[in-house]
């Protein structure tokens, strides 16, 4: 049977701003009950560049995904100091969906975190360390082998090794061939690090 | 030839896993997040999901949630993650997993837990 696209005469509903467009009237619609207006304030806040503060704190509560969505890419476009502790202090959260929208955030900020990553590569805890390398996986930055490479010199966990293993998988050169072999030895009882070191060997182009 | 598909966003681990299980002759997919996995499971049948915690779209624990509300055919799940936590094996069960287990795997310990949840060996 074909497919018959129903007629409405239904008026098509307008995603539009209706407050005050102010910084001080957008931080308060930050908090409004509508999601749409809190979607425009987030968005709109972008010309604020004060916003930071508010945005990180709101981000850590906001339950609307699109909301989440747009807060963080005006945070990503305000890019102080502010809005990337903010996006680093999300990697700590419980909630999986808002550490990876903010490893996301932080792959489209490479001088702004650049200067931050070898701490957070040497952080006290391996799910950061490991969420920092995921960071590097797009991060566009002359330095990112380097930092793998340090990686798995230096770090002691396993599954933090093994998450640069597999970056410098896609990304190495023959610079790290080096390192890669002594991280075999040095993980020699597990099978994962022999597999992954082996095929990153096999896959590190020319420097 | 039982089904089993991994979700994984790490390339490198999904290929690990498949080694492994292909060895004891599974039939193996991939998908590389949640929403992949959703997709092909509507697509095709499992005998049993492999899932990673953290990715990108959607999570293991949206996966596990979204596919125990759902009508597809409710199969075991073993929940496989770096993350070491207490909290995080109990909220793997909490979102609908079988077994919770901590990455790196041995090739010989997944294969013992695969056949279990499969119904092929005692526990």
């Amino acid at each position: 049977m074909a497919l018959v696209k129903t007629q409405t005469d239904e008026p098509i509903t307008t995603d539009a701003r209706e407050a005050d467009r102010d910084c001080a009237s957008l931080i308060v619609q930050l908090e409004a009950s509508d999601p749409t207006a809190r979607r425009w304030a987030a968005r709109d806040l972008v010309d604020c560049p004060d916003a930071s503060p508010v945005l990180v704190a709101c981000l850590k509560q906001e339950a609307d995904v699109s909301v989440r969505e747009v807060i963080l890419t005006t945070l990503t476009s305000l890019g102080d100091a502010t809005a990337v502790a903010g996006l680093v202090d999300c990697l700590r959260s419980e909630e999986p969906a808002l550490r990876n929208e903010a490893i996301e955030a932080m792959q489209q900020l490479p001088d702004e975190v650049a200067p931050i990553m070898r701490g957070l590569l040497a952080d006290s805890d391996p799910d950061v360390r490991i969420f920092a390398v995921n960071i590097l996986e797009s991060l566009c930055h002359p330095e990112v082998e380097t930092w793998l490479i340090e990686v798995i010199d230096h770090d002691s966990h396993v599954n933090v090794c093994g998450t640069a293993v597999d970056l410098l998988g896609e990304v190495g050169t023959v610079s790290a061939r080096e390192s890669l072999l002594r991280l075999k030895v040095r993980f020699a009882d597990e099978p994962y690090i022999r597999f992954a070191t082996d095929l990153a060997l096999g896959r590190l182009r020319e420097a | 030839m039982k089904r089993i598909l991994i979700i994984d966003d790490a390339a490198t681990v999904r290929l690990y896993h498949r080694r492994i299980l292909e060895t004891a002759n599974f039939a193996v997919e991939e998908a590389m997040n949640g929403i992949e996995a959703l997709e092909k499971s509507l697509q095709s049948s499992f005998d049993l999901y492999l899932v990673d915690i953290n990715m990108p779209k959607l999570d293991g624990y949206g996966f596990l949630r979204e596919l125990r509300g759902s009508d597809l055919p409710q199969v075991p799940a073993i929940m496989i993650s770096t993350e070491a936590q207490p909290a995080d094996e109990q909220r793997a069960y909490a979102a609908g997993a079988n077994l919770y287990v901590i990455k790196p795997v041995k090739p010989d310990q997944l294969l013992a837990q695969v056949r279990v949840l499969l119904g092929e060996v005692a526990q």
